[in-house]
């Protein structure tokens, strides 16, 4: 009885214990990245595409909007980091297998692994990396996506800030028969065709430009430079009229 | 009547005359002053500094442009029933010229901007150039497109002096280098203090083509040599 009170007053304790620490991780900075999402080198896709992240602490929101899809086929989509990674979107020398096009590991050397599956509901961790029931299938081959509070780890959250990760939209239709289907198996799971994986669009996340713009130098400003023409003239007239009433008094003296 | 006295008065309607010239100067610079001290045309009052209200937080608290996102009824793009809708979509292609009829602006001076080491968009060196943020959308690509310019110079107004006087509605005219224009219409006018810039609704992704036309607005501090407000005018493409 008694232990089981302290053992509870313990945790008690821990839990109260866990916003301070969680206070400790807040020093890393917010902020907001966006990526051009533009076609992956050597898979054919006609499209293109933005997205932006906004990094609150270790949760992050996602927008992303894209076309030029294979339409009413689920698009994994992700954002990739690794920290030996390149952190860009592959090129047409990462086709390591010179079968003329990139698979999705082909394209790890420039963007690393799945750090968040930007899935529509549930779990947004690496382990939904293939969950294709809970992937926006791209209506019209457009996607306009939106999630917010997905929880993330510091060194992501970190890495996002820093512009080290990389968004990929997945999924082509090589053959344009309007569906993942083909000989050449996934290089993620043999159970699906390589069209369903092989990255579709990709863009680099990089910082967006931050705060106001100095867009004026002030020569039609209501400012102060008015205030000093309005003295001047002012003190012009101050003048005139002193003078004017010295020669006049001067005049009245004399007569 | 002798010589001095004469002399005396001849000196003395000389410096009546003078007295009168310099009322006159002195008159004129203060109808200039008070003429010129209207400023730069600044968006309507109750879309000054209450862009909080428009801004609608997501679960993250986080701005999020998506979430003034409207849906283009309008959109002359064939879409299937059930599509998902972005509204007309241009590809790629740097913008050459623009025209806003309405403020009676039109332009072939263009430049790149980039971002700052100060983390923040650079500004056109010339005055009279629109700046294009050409890491970002072409006007006419997903996303906003930014064009930037100067409000004024150091001694009158510059490129975007009446971007202020812009109204919900008002067509913007975009050229571009594949000589297609983009045609955009504004949907609102906003001014934002720049130490508390909306920096995700003005340069984070919508799912539309968009456009964004920033100048400086508010009033101008002399101690920094700046203007303290940004205006920004917030349009999307229609064809």
């Amino acid at each position: 009885m008694r232990t089981s009170h302290k053992l509870a007053s313990l945790a008690l304790g821990s839990a109260a214990l866990l916003p301070v620490l969680g206070a400790g991780t807040a020093f890393a900075a917010d902020g907001n990245v966006n990526a051009n999402l533009k076609p992956v080198a050597l898979n054919g896709v006609n499209g293109s595409g933005m997205a932006s992240v906004a990094v609150k602490g270790t949760t992050i929101t996602v927008t992303m909007a894209a076309n030029g899809l294979l339409a009413g086929s689920p698009h994994a989509a992700h954002i990739h980091f690794g920290a030996d990674a390149r952190h860009e979107c592959p090129i047409i020398t990462d086709d390591s297998n010179k079968d003329g096009h990139l698979n999705t590991t082909e394209g790890g050397p420039a963007y690393g692994p799945v750090v968040v599956s930007l899935t529509k509901t549930g779990d947004t961790s690496a382990a939904s990396t293939l969950a294709v029931d809970r992937f926006d299938t791209a209506k019209g081959g457009k996607i306009s996506y939106e999630r917010g509070s997905i929880k993330v780890t510091q060194t992501v959250a970190d890495a996002i800030v820093a512009g080290k990760s990389v968004v990929v939209i997945h999924g082509v239709d090589y053959n344009e028969n309007g569906k993942y289907d083909g000989a050449t198996k996934s290089d993620l799971a043999p159970t699906l065709p390589t069209e369903a994986t092989d990255p579709a669009l990709c863009g680099a996340l990089s910082a967006m430009p931050t705060g106001g713009m100095q867009t004026g130098a002030g020569g039609a400003s209501s400012g102060t430079s008015d205030e000093g023409r309005l003295a001047l003239g002012g003190g012009l007239i101050l003048v005139a009229a002193g003078s004017g009433v010295y020669s006049v008094r001067r005049n009245r003296a004399r007569s | 009547m002798n010589t001095s006295t004469q002399h005396a008065g001849r000196r003395r309607n000389i410096m009546v005359a003078a007295s009168v010239v310099l009322a006159l100067v002195g008159l004129v610079i203060v109808w200039i002053a008070t003429r010129a001290s209207d400023g730069p045309p600044q968006p309507p009052a109750n879309a000054g500094h209450s862009f909080s209200a428009s801004v609608t937080p997501t679960q993250a608290g986080a701005v999020s442009p998506m979430a003034e996102r409207t849906s283009p009824s309008s959109s002359p793009t064939a879409n299937h029933p059930g599509d998902t809708d972005l509204g007309p979509i241009l590809t790629a292609s740097p913008p050459v010229a623009i025209d806003i009829p309405s403020i009676g602006l039109r332009t072939r001076n263009f430049v790149n901007l980039e971002r700052a080491s100060d983390g923040s968009l650079d500004v056109p060196q010339d005055f009279s150039s629109v700046g294009w943020y050409a890491a970002g959308p072409s006007p006419g690509q997903l996303g906003p497109a930014i064009l930037a310019g100067h409000v004024d110079s150091h001694n009158g107004p510059a490129i975007f002096y009446r971007l202020g006087e812009l109204r919900p509605g008002a067509r913007v005219a975009v050229s571009r280098q594949d000589g297609s224009t983009a045609t955009f219409s504004v949907d609102r006018i906003r001014r934002f203090p720049k130490n508390h810039f909306p920096t995700a609704l003005v340069y984070g992704s919508t799912n539309r083509a968009e456009l964004r036309l920033i100048t400086c607005g508010g009033s101008f501090d002399q101690k920094s040599g700046h203007y303290v407000d940004n205006i920004v005018a917030f349009a999307h493409l229609v064809a």
